[in-house]
C-alpha cells in the first residue's frame, strides 16, 4: 500500500528537502522529521519524508536470527 | 542481511511441514513484491498467503469513484490524483474513460503537488483524490495545512483515508498472523500493535526488499511452531516503537476518525478519517455538494472476498475472462498491487 | 526581435514554401538524389532491399541526449539494420504546428542532417505541411527508408532458438526515462541523457563477427521487455532472464524506484536486443563493448523449449518469477 523509496537528504530549505536515490533528485517535504540533516537516509512515500534510516542494509535480520542458527 | 541467514531463511519457509499456517500479507507492496520476486514458489506447500486488504485502491468503494466521475464531469473539476485509480471502474465508469470524454484528470506523486498546482492555476477547481493508510494520510494533511496557510481556496480533497487497526481485528480469523506493513508502522509505531498481541491478533513487521520479506516470513513461521503470543519488528531500521510522533499529531489535527467503507468488506467502525470541521472548507464533498452515492460494483466481482482470503482470483468466474488488466472489473484487477492483477501477470505455472 | 514562427502561408506551396525548403530542408540535406523533381531517381543493385516505415510524435520535441529529428533517424536507419540492411535512402514528411519556431525547426534538420551523414545514408525525397494552431503538437515527422540486405544475412522474429542467447545492446530505458524527466511532471531532476543512436554499426559489427545471428529487433516504445514478448511469441519459445545481468543506469533505477516503474518497459531508442547461438555470443558481445553506443552490451539471458510465449525471469535471491507480459498505459504506482 506504500511505496517507499530510500533516499539520501542532500538540502535542507524552508521545512523541504532535496532527495537524491541513486542519482534522481525531488523535493520532499521534511515537515515529519525533526533534526534532518544533509547526509541523513530517508524513506520517502508520496512526496513526504516519513522516517530516517537508521541502517541501510538490512543486517538487523542477521542479528533476529541469531538464535536460530 | 547476511547470506547465511538468507539461506537459513529460505529453509524454514521451504522446509516447514506441518499444519497448515495461513499468513496474510496486508499491504499491497508486499504483495507486489513477493509476486515479483517469486517468493510463494519458495513456500512450503504447508505455508498459505493471503494477499489482504492493504492496496488502498482495491479497498475504494465503487461510489467514491462515482463521486470523483461526478466532480469531473458534472462539476468541472480538475482531479489530481495517483496514477493507479484512474483505471478503476466505477458504476459506470472509469476516471479514464472521463478522461476521454474531457475531463482534466492529473496525476500526481504527492498531493503537495496537486497544492502547487491549484496555486498557479487559480482558475481551476483542483481536487484531490486522499485515498491510503497511515503512510500517506500525513501528505494529504500536509496539503490541507499547506493550502489553509498559504490560503489556496481552490483546493479540495475527496477523502476515503483509512486506518488499518479495525481492519486486523475484523481479519483476525482470516489468518494466523499478518505480515504487518512496514510503511504504515513507521508512522503508527508499535504501541497499537501491543494492543492486538493482547487481543491475540499477531504478526512481524516487515520491510519490503526480498530478503526482509522472506526473513520477516521466516520469522513468522517461527513464532507460529512455537505457539506462543508474539509481534515481532524485522524491520527496525525503519520502524521505531514510538513511530513518528509528528505525523501522528498531524492527522489528529486535521482528521477524525469515522466509520469507513471498504470495497468488499463493508463498513467498519472507526476504520476511516474524514476532515475536521475547521477544514470543512477543503472538503470537497461540502464544497461540491455532493449528493449520498452508492456504487453499483459489477455482481460477479468477488473482490471482497479476495481481500479476505475467503477465495483466491482464480475462483471468480470472471477472473482472467471479463476481467483483466486491461479491462479491469474489479478493484483488485487495476492496481499493480491488487491480488487479481499479482495472479494474473505473475500466475499460471510455468 | 520577435521570434520567427512557421505560419499557414509556409505550407501554402508559395514562396514561403519555398524558403523553408531551400533555407531549412535543402541547405541541411543536400546531395546529388535530393533534386526539385517529383520523386527522386535511385540506382538499383542486384539482391534483396528491406523497406519500411515510422511516424514520430514526443514531447516535448527536443530532450537531453537528441530530438525528434535525430529520432525520426534513427528510428527508420536502425529498423533497416534489425533485417541486416545496410540503410541507403529515407524520405521525410513533416507536418508542422502554426506557430512552431523556425530556429527549433532549423535545429532538428540540422541534427538530421549530422544523425543521416553518420548513418551513411541520404535524405532524398521530402514533404511539408503546415496545421492550424492545436492539430498537431510542435512538429510530427515521418520517415521512410530503403536499405540493401548483405549477403548471408538472415534475422527475423520468429528465428529464436533453444540455446540461443539474448544480448541486449546496452542499458534499458534510458529514452523513456529521460522523456519522462523532462515532461517534468513528476517534479523528478536526473540527469539522464536518451540513448536514441544510429545503430548500423553495431549491426555490421555483430555480422562481420559472425553472420549466424537468429534474430535483432531495437528496442522502442514498449521497451526491451515488449520486445522479450514478441520474440518468445513469434519464435514460439520461452526466454529465461538473469536480473541481475540486465544493465540498468543507476539514474533510471532511481526514477524507476520513486514511480513504481520497470525499467525493461521504459523505451529505448538506441538498443538492440539480439538472439544468436549460445557459441557466438561471447564474441558478439566482445565486439559490440568496442562500438560507440554498444559499450555496455550484455548477455541478459538464454532461450528455452520450456514457458513458451513466457519471459521468466532469476531473481537476485535466487527464486524464479514471471516478467509480467506488456499491457495498458504505464502509470506510476505511489500507493
Amino acid at each position: 500500500m506504500c511505496v517507499g523509496l530510500p533516499g539520501k537528504v542532500e538540502k535542507i530549505k524552508d521545512g523541504m528537502a532535496i532527495i537524491d536515490a541513486y542519482g534522481a533528485k525531488r523535493q520532499v517535504s521534511a515537515e515529519l522529521l525533526e533534526d534532518l540533516m544533509p547526509g541523513d537516509y530517508v524513506m520517502v512515500h508520496a512526496g513526504v519524508a516519513i522516517a530516517k534510516i537508521t541502517s541501510d542494509d538490512d543486517e538487523e535480520l542477521d542479528e533476529l536470527f541469531k538464535d536460530e542458527k | 542481511m547476511s547470506s547465511e541467514t538468507l539461506d537459513l531463511a529460505r529453509d524454514i519457509i521451504s522446509n516447514y511441514s506441518g499444519r497448515t499456517l495461513k499468513i496474510m500479507e496486508v499491504c499491497g507492496t508486499h504483495t507486489h513484491q513477493i509476486f515479483k520476486y517469486g517468493i510463494r514458489k519458495l513456500l512450503s506447500s504447508d505455508i498459505s498467503l493471503i494477499s489482504g486488504p492493504g492496496c488502498p485502491v482495491c479497498v475504494t468503494p465503487t461510489g467514491f469513484i462515482d463521486e470523483a466521475v461526478m466532480l469531473a464531469l458534472e462539476k468541472n473539476a480538475t482531479i489530481a490524483t495517483f496514477g493507479d485509480l484512474v483505471r478503476v471502474p466505477g458504476s459506470e465508469q472509469s476516471l479514464a474513460l472521463a478522461r476521454s470524454k474531457g475531463a482534466k484528470i492529473n496525476i500526481v506523486y504527492s498531493p503537495l503537488d496537486a497544492v502547487e498546482y491549484a496555486k498557479n492555476n487559480p482558475d481551476e477547481e483542483v481536487v484531490f483524490l486522499a485515498v491510503g493508510f497511515e503512510t500517506t494520510t500525513p501528505s494529504a494533511a500536509l496539503a490541507v495545512k499547506n493550502a489553509k496557510e498559504k490560503g489556496i481556496s481552490n483546493f479540495s480533497i475527496l477523502g476515503a483515508n483509512k486506518t488499518m487497526m479495525n481492519a486486523y481485528r475484523m481479519l483476525k480469523d482470516s489468518a494466523d498472523a499478518f505480515l504487518y506493513p512496514g510503511h504504515v508502522c513507521a508512522i503508527t509505531g508499535l504501541k497499537e500493535y501491543d494492543e492486538l498481541k493482547d487481543e491475540g491478533i499477531y504478526g512481524v513487521v516487515t520491510g519490503f526488499t526480498p530478503k526482509e520479506i522472506l526473513g520477516a516470513l521466516a520469522m513468522t513461521v517461527k513464532k507460529l511452531e512455537k505457539g506462543e503470543a508474539f509481534e515481532e519488528n524485522c524491520y527496525k531500521r525503519v520502524v521505531t516503537y514510538e513511530g513518528s510522533p509528528s505525523a501522528l499529531k498531524l492527522i489528529e489535527e486535521t482528521f477524525d476518525s469515522c466509520d469507513s467503507e471498504w470495497r468488499g468488506l463493508g463498513i467498519i467502525k472507526d476504520s476511516g478519517l474524514c476532515l475536521k470541521k475547521k477544514y470543512s472548507d477543503f472538503d470537497a464533498r461540502k464544497k461540491f455538494n455532493l449528493p449520498e452515492i452508492t456504487g453499483h460494483p459489477n455482481p460477479h466481482c468477488r473482490c471482497g472476498e479476495v481481500l479476505q482470503g475467503k477465495c483466491t482470483p482464480k475462483d471468480c468466474k470472471v477472473f482472467g475472462k471479463g476481467c483483466t488488466p486491461e479491462h479491469p472489473i474489479g478493484a483488485c484487477m487495476v492496481s499493480g498491487e491488487g491480488a487479481c492483477s499479482a495472479f494474473y501477470k505473475y500466475g499460471g505455472d510455468f | 526581435m520577435e521570434e520567427k514562427v512557421i505560419t499557414l502561408a509556409h505550407g501554402a506551396g508559395g514562396r514561403q514554401t519555398s524558403d523553408v525548403i531551400n533555407n531549412i530542408f535543402k541547405k541541411n540535406f543536400a546531395n546529388e538524389n535530393l533534386t526539385a523533381d517529383d520523386a527522386a531517381v535511385l540506382p538499383m543493385d542486384a539482391g534483396k532491399i528491406a523497406f519500411t516505415t515510422d511516424g514520430f510524435i514526443v514531447s516535448p520535441a527536443l530532450f537531453p541526449g537528441g530530438n525528434i529529428g535525430k529520432l525520426s533517424i534513427c528510428g527508420t536507419v536502425n529498423d533497416l539494420s534489425c533485417m541486416g540492411a545496410k540503410p541507403l535512402y529515407l524520405s521525410c514528411a513533416f507536418v508542422i504546428e502554426e506557430g512552431f519556431p523556425i530556429e527549433t525547426l532549423e535545429l532538428i534538420a540540422e541534427s538530421m542532417a549530422k544523425t543521416a551523414k553518420e548513418a551513411g545514408v541520404r535524405i532524398v525525397a521530402g514533404d511539408t505541411k503546415v496545421a492550424g494552431k492545436g492539430q498537431v503538437d510542435g512538429v510530427f515527422i515521418t520517415t521512410t527508408g530503403i536499405g540493401k540486405i548483405q549477403e548471408g544475412v538472415n534475422t527475423a522474429g520468429d528465428l529464436a532458438k533453444p540455446g540461443d542467447a539474448v544480448i541486449v545492446t546496452g542499458d534499458v530505458g534510458r529514452h523513456g526515462c529521460t522523456i519522462l524527466v523532462a515532461r517534468d511532471s513528476y517534479g523528478i531532476d536526473a540527469d539522464v541523457t536518451s540513448d536514441c543512436a544510429p545503430l548500423w554499426d553495431a549491426v555490421k559489427t555483430m555480422i562481420d563477427t559472425t553472420k549466424d545471428i537468429h534474430v535483432i529487433r531495437d528496442a522502442t516504445r514498449g521497451g526491451v521487455g515488449t520486445v522479450l514478448y514478441e520474440i518468445a511469441e513469434q519464435s514460439s519459445v520461452g526466454i529465461r532472464l538473469e536480473k541481475e545481468n540486465i544493465p540498468v543506469d543507476d539514474k533510471v533505477k532511481g526514477v524507476c524506484g520513486m514511480l513504481g516503474l520497470e525499467p525493461l518497459y521504459l523505451a529505448c531508442e538506441g538498443r538492440l536486443v539480439v538472439f544468436a547461438p549460445k557459441e557466438h555470443a561471447p564474441a558478439i558481445v566482445e565486439a559490440l563493448r568496442k562500438g560507440k553506443y554498444t559499450q555496455n552490451a550484455a548477455i541478459i539471458g538464454e532461450v528455452t523449449k520450456e514457458n513458451v510465449g513466457k519471459v521468466i525471469m532469476k531473481t537476485e535471491i535466487g527464486s524464479e518469477t514471471i516478467l509480467p507480459a506488456p499491457g495498458g498505459e504505464l502509470l506510476p504506482r505511489i500507493c
